[in-house]
């Protein structure tokens, strides 16, 4: 065993020691994950004082424990109630809560929190394994690759808009244009901001899914008592650890479905200024273009929703390599991180392996524990956590609405979001009753003013000329990816029904 | 086969309300960035385009089907009678309450006042006494987790002030 391997194991069995600091961040990442408005991000802002108090590895192990356990955590209302934690988790309900709705909540929490532990495991290993050249993909992503890797995104909508496409493009097309409300990144010119100064920025997240999912989504449920079917909440009553058991097989049966689809979170996420939810997005596309039953999609299909949350969870270790190798943070959380980290005397870079091995492999490996334990301590809450959709309509609703509500008010503390959010929640209220799908709307919401970013930039860099989209080589077989992850399935399904015609 | 005359128009005017809606929004978008840098305007009108074609199509859909009989103008998709039944309505209003007032009562006597008042509307005044149960819980939870424990700066009011005072004299 070489000196790497050595490190590798004493740091391993030292981490585990701190399972006492483990465990309940887990938990605890687990409600904020949950809470639409709170994240790992802004928690870790809030308990800074007690970050900082903590010795460093201590703090360490807290802050890439609470960090994968609120991802885990956005999918759970996901699945339940059809309101994701975060943005990351946008994906998930689109076959999460059909799948509740029939009554396999159970199952499919299950089936999360294997795919996403496997997932988030698989990926710290393989970024660990391949850190020297996975920090080297931030530098080849420019602004024209980006704009195919957010086409790959946007392209969901299209698959979401299968059933009726003229209504499924509106949506997607709306979403577009509300996302590019705010000033321009160039110019800071405002656009459509209503005169209001808080919408200078852009249309805040939080306040966006708030109301498209969670104010609108209580709207509905109240036409029905229960969220699950009569059916389903009988065979819900009856005590057993079935479900949760026949979730978990299911997800391990598709291993090789978590294996692909979390890849591409951990290389999403290696690319600084990408994130949970442009990963769970193309994975979920990926997943549905590849798949040999397209049409299962959006109907309560496993790998639906193995594909989102297997991502997002793969984003986590990604987010960490250019942190570490070179002192990049790739998202939110990790820019927190640095900043508790360098408070403890920590530079990160190319020389942290040299100087300081043990914090660079103790990241990694605190988050490598962290989703052992998360496989086996949340596994069995699935089945308690699926009986919220047991609890009468005329009390999940309003709690619904507060507490997203003031969730909305959380990231940036204006009034302003609340009100956002409700105008939002009206907008995805009438989208539902009317056959507009509001995932549609979102998508265009949070990967638009990242499309017209990067599209700006291109076009600054090559003084307007549009032929700059496909001036590189990584760019071009990219797009050459993206028109046959978009054409193939498309030809496929017309070879299937050609044949089918022939057998007849 | 079931006969024809069981056979209502489908009502589109709903339907109408999103286009309608993105095609205000997408003029709305053209006229602030009509003078701005060709940066400010690119996005918007490459976007902006294909929204008001893509509504355009659906327009003339709904037009087609509306003059051969098979739509009628109804809200019925958006608006019915199960509106006023499930007390949606209700429900409405008080959330619009809720953010009208928070700022000025604070978390904690809002999401009460909000919690009790709409539950009660939508139960249709059953079990009072455990709906105020439920509500005083999940404020004085929300309290406790929120503001007491986490710091996070909520709107607050009356409770909140005399809370922090308590807590700091005890």
């Amino acid at each position: 065993m070489g000196e790497t391997g050595t490190i590798l194991v004493e740091v391993f069995f030292q981490t585990i020691s701190y399972w006492w600091v483990i465990i309940p961040t887990i938990f605890l990442g687990l409600i904020v994950g949950g809470v639409p408005g709170f994240s790992a991000a802004n928690t870790i802002i809030i308990l800074m004082p007690l970050t900082l108090a903590m010795d460093l590895e201590t703090g360490l192990i807290f802050m890439v424990s609470l960090y994968c356990a609120a991802r885990m955590g956005a999918g759970i209302p996901a699945i339940l109630v059809n309101i994701p934690g975060t943005a990351g988790a946008a994906a998930t309900p689109l076959d999460g809560y059909p799948m509740t709705k029939q009554g396999r909540g159970q199952q499919a929490l299950a089936m999360t929190f294997v795919a996403s532990s496997l997932g988030g495991l698989l990926t710290t290993v393989i970024a660990l394994a391949t850190m020297p050249i996975l920090a080297r993909v931030g530098f080849y992503m420019h602004s024209v690759e980006m704009i195919v890797v957010m086409l790959f995104g946007i392209s969901l909508i299209a698959s979401i808009a299968a059933q009726d496409m003229v209504k499924g493009l509106i949506a997607g097309f709306l979403g577009l244009m509300i996302g590019s409300i705010g000033t321009d990144v160039v110019y800071a010119t405002p656009r459509a901001t209503f005169g209001f100064l808080e919408l200078y920025d852009g249309i805040p997240l939080i306040p966006a899914l708030v109301g498209l999912f969670a104010v609108s989504e209580a709207f509905v449920i109240i036409e029905k008592r229960l969220i699950i079917t009569d059916d389903a909440r009988k065979a819900m009553a009856t005590p057993s650890w079935h479900a949760t058991f026949e979730g978990a097989s299911i997800a391990l049966k598709r291993w090789w479905h978590i294996a692909w689809t979390s890849v591409i979170g951990l290389i999403i996420g290696v690319i600084p200024g990408a994130g949970a939810s442009i990963a769970s997005f193309v994975a979920y596309q990926q997943s549905r273009s590849f798949s040999k039953t397209p049409e299962a999609y959006g109907t309560g299909h496993p790998e639906g929703l193995i594909a989102p949350e297997s991502a997002n969870n793969g984003v986590t270790s990604g987010t960490l390599v250019p942190l570490l190798v070179l002192g990049i943070p790739g998202g939110a959380t990790a820019a927190i991180m640095l900043v508790v980290m360098q408070f403890h005397g920590v530079s990160f870079g190319p020389s942290l392996f040299e100087n300081n091995p043990k914090v660079g492999y103790g990241m990694f490996m605190a988050m490598a524990v962290s989703y052992l334990f998360m496989m086996f301590t949340i596994l069995p809450l699935s089945r308690y956590m699926s009986r919220v959709t047991t609890v009468p309509t005329i009390y999940l609703a309003p709690m619904i609405i507060s507490f997203t509500l003031v969730g909305a008010f959380v990231p940036r503390e204006y009034m302003f979001d609340m009100y956002l959010a409700l105008a939002f929640g009206v907008l995805g209220y009438v989208a539902r009753r009317t056959g507009y799908h509001v995932a549609a709307i979102l998508i265009g919401v949070i990967l638009g003013p990242l499309l017209e970013r990067y599209f700006l930039w291109s076009l600054k860099k090559s003084d307007g000329d549009i032929m700059v989209l496909f001036s590189s080589t990584l760019g071009n077989v990219l797009w050459v990816c993206l028109v046959l992850s978009i054409v193939l399935p498309i030809w496929f399904e017309m070879r299937r029904k050609r044949r089918e015609i022939v057998t007849q | 086969m079931r006969p024809d005359y069981d056979k209502s128009p489908r009502q589109i005017g709903g339907e109408l309300v999103i286009p309608i809606v993105a095609v205000a929004f997408t003029l709305y978008f053209f006229s602030s960035i009509w003078n701005s840098p060709w940066t400010a305007q690119v996005s918007g009108f490459l976007v902006g385009g294909i929204l008001l074609l893509v509504c355009g199509i659906f327009f003339v859909r709904c037009i087609s089907q509306l003059m051969s009989g098979r739509a009628s103008l109804g809200f019925g998709t958006l608006f019915s009678m199960q509106d006023i039944t499930s007390r949606r309505i209700g429900l409405l209003i008080t959330t619009v309450g809720y953010c009208l007032l928070i700022d000025r009562l604070g978390f904690t006597l809002t999401t009460f006042l909000f919690l009790a008042l709409s539950m009660l509307i939508l139960s249709h005044g059953k079990r009072p006494g455990l709906i105020i149960a439920i509500s005083a819980a999940m404020s004085l939870g929300g309290w406790a987790v929120f503001i007491w424990a986490f710091e996070t700066r909520f709107p607050s009011g009356w409770f909140e002030t005399t809370m922090k005072a308590v807590l700091a004299n005890g």
